[in-house]
């Protein structure tokens, strides 16, 4: 189950930080699933030979954050409605825009041109679902 | 729990030293033989070896068991075991003492034997054979002193040489005494005042070595 | 029973050249301490304290609840003790040492002691002497991992180690801890690895703690401020902060107190904080270890 995790020493960030974003992309993608138990801290610890002390702290900041709920004595699961798809896909759609945006002006396009390129993509879309 | 670690340790000495013990059993029992063979200078030469037999392992067992142990680092590795400093003295020092007995008592007794049956040795030599055969313990029990107590190898080494010297010495007194020699060539070995006194003299010499290497030892607070 | 696998309060010892100095430690059950300092420092000293080898001149030493060194004997039962200068017989087999081992310890584990044995790739039919020296390290390892011990207490189990070696280790070490009732001690120069993989952090310099904490609070704590101060600006001297570099309007600001506010602090005072860096254990190493031997005027 924690195969694909990779804590890496020459990433600039903090292992905790890797680690909860490593989860939130699991639960983001549709992986790992509402509800589902997640690993224990410890055994968390031991797979992926880091300190106990660090994924007690990863696992306290995503309780913070609503993604993962934890139960005295059962263990950790991840919570509902996280909106991390979601938020996924708000964060993407925010970046895409943001380039367009940046290429327009390089461009010399004006925001109503724009607009209008945006509509076109839109209809374009369309007739390609209807085919 | 305690005293399985104390027989672990000095198991372990025994598996550790035994090449010492059987070439020093072989050496000596071949001296022996040599001596049976009869004839001026096979007895001397056989009677030479048999006691260099014993001042060898009387010297290499504390000087390798002892030293070595503490030189090479092994020492860390005992102390990690459940035993007190006071305790891997005790079975150094008793591994140390049963394992040159073995040798020591095993050639001794052996001799004395030989010479009351076959005689080819006059059997009033038994004592001086006693004396003289008591020499390597003594020398054994100051080297193991002072190893143990002075913890390098230049101790082991000054006592070393101290003893190899004096042998030497010691023997020429001890064969100039008259109550000695004088029944040493004779039927039957004779016990005289002389003798005995020589004897208590050196078995209390060796009690009193190996025990003040136990009290010093004692003393010790650090290992390493 | 205390819920500290190791306590040290006020322990001092005196050598000709060297001395250790009010020595207060404390490792929680279940938890990794990592023992970091500088050659001579006297890591291999506290070590050879907490153990009951050295007697201490002042203080108190509780390991698993035994004081130490009265009684150091019921306490080594539960405890794991490697140091790096530790040798085992050369003219002896792995196997010997493993039988010998086994004959003292009631909770040897023989299916573990196999597993170990191919997880390190040694054999037991090897003797020591023609072992390499990663390989006696981790031969010294298994010995003591195989009775799985309440305390491991190990002197730079890593130091001298190819990185697939290391490794190896690393992975047993963490894998104790999967009990929680298990707790690991070891001193390394490595500061990769303690960063990794221990919970509490302990640093120690010429015979004295610097610091000792939490691991995460303790990253938390030091940042690298990168400034620029504009012409006839002087940089505000802030607490918080143990060192500033300055060339020309560049400056960098070394904090082991970071708060937030410490940026806003410079931003108040007309100095642009270009950027905020958190700092790898070895910066955090050097750095700590510069700046106390100021404090210290050494």
């Amino acid at each position: 189950m924690n195969g694909a995790f990779a804590i890496s020493q020459s990433d600039k960030r903090p292992m905790y930080l890797q680690i909860m974003e490593q989860i939130k992309q699991r639960i983001a993608i549709g992986d790992w699933t509402e509800g589902q138990p997640i690993p224990s801290i410890r055994q968390l610890a031991v797979d992926l030979e880091v300190s106990v002390i660090t994924v007690k702290r990863a696992y306290l900041e995503l309780e913070r954050e609503g993604v993962i709920q934890t139960q005295q004595g059962k263990g950790s699961h991840v919570a509902a409605n996280t909106g991390l798809g979601t938020r996924l896909r708000e964060q993407e759609l925010a970046q895409h825009l943001e380039q367009a945006t940046r290429i327009a002006a390089m461009m010399g396009l004006r925001p109503k041109e724009l607009e209008h390129r945006l509509r076109e993509a839109g209809d374009r879309l369309a007739e390609k679902e209807r085919i | 729990m305690r005293g399985s670690v104390v027989r672990g340790l000095i198991l372990k000495d025994w598996r550790l030293q035994r090449a010492q013990i059987i070439c020093s059993l072989c050496g000596g029992a071949f001296a022996l033989a040599l001596v049976q063979w009869g004839g001026e200078t096979p007895i001397v030469v056989g009677g030479v070896w048999f006691f260099v037999a014993l001042i060898l392992v009387g010297h290499t067992l504390p000087l390798l068991g002892i030293i070595n142990e503490r030189k090479k680092q092994h020492l860390a590795f005992l102390m990690s075991l459940p035993v007190s400093y006071i305790q891997y003295t005790t079975a150094k020092l008793v591994a140390n003492v049963v394992l040159f007995l073995i040798p020591w008592l095993t050639l001794v007794s052996a001799a004395v034997m030989l010479i009351e049956i076959r005689g080819v040795v006059p059997p009033g030599a038994i004592p001086v054979v006693l004396i003289l055969a008591l020499l390597p313990f003594v020398g054994f029990s100051l080297i193991t002193g002072a190893v143990l107590v002075g913890e390098t190898e230049g101790w082991g080494l000054a006592a070393n040489v101290f003893c190899s010297s004096t042998y030497g010495l010691v023997w020429y007194f001890l064969t100039r005494i008259p109550g000695l020699m004088a029944h040493a060539t004779g039927p039957s070995p004779v016990w005289n005042s002389t003798a005995l006194i020589i004897l208590a003299g050196e078995c209390a010499l060796i009690t009193l070595l190996l025990g003040l290497t136990y009290f010093l030892q004692s003393r010790k607070r650090d290992f390493v | 029973m205390s819920d500290s696998a190791i306590e040290l309060s006020g322990v001092g010892k005196k050598y000709r050249f060297f001395s250790l100095d009010n020595i207060h430690l404390k490792l929680p059950e279940g938890q990794i301490m990592g023992l970091i300092g500088p050659n001579g420092a006297g890591k291999s000293t506290t070590i050879r304290i907490l153990m009951g080898l050295v007697h201490q001149d002042t203080g108190h030493v509780r390991v698993l609840g035994f004081r130490m060194p009265a009684e150091q004997v019921a306490a080594k039962w539960d405890i794991g003790f490697v140091s790096e200068d530790m040798r085992l017989y050369e003219s002896m087999t792995l196997g010997w040492h493993m039988n010998f081992i086994q004959s003292i310890y009631p909770n040897w584990d023989p299916a573990y002691a196999q597993l170990l044995l191919k997880r390190f790739g040694v054999r037991a039919e090897q003797k020591i002497k023609g072992l390499s020296h990663g390989q006696r390290v981790k031969a010294m390892l298994l010995l003591v991992l195989a009775r799985k011990p309440k305390l491991l207490v190990l002197d730079e189990p890593t130091t001298g180690l190819d990185p697939v070696a290391r490794h190896e280790i690393l992975r047993e070490l963490t894998n104790v801890m999967a009990d929680d009732g298990r707790s690991v001690l070891f001193s390394s120069h490595n500061t990769q690895d303690v960063e990794q993989i221990s919970d509490q952090i302990t640093f120690i310099d010429r015979g004295r703690i610097i610091d000792s904490m939490d691991k995460e609070m303790y990253l938390d704590r030091w940042r690298r401020l990168r400034l620029e101060a504009p012409l006839g600006i002087e940089l505000p001297a802030l607490p918080g902060i143990v060192d500033v570099r300055q060339e020309g309007r560049l400056a960098i600001a070394t904090a082991n107190a970071f708060v937030p506010d410490l940026a806003n602090a410079y931003e108040r005072a007309g100095v642009r904080v270009q950027r905020i860096e958190s700092m790898t254990l070895e910066e955090i190493f050097v750095a700590n270890v510069e700046h106390s031997r100021e404090e210290v005027g050494a």
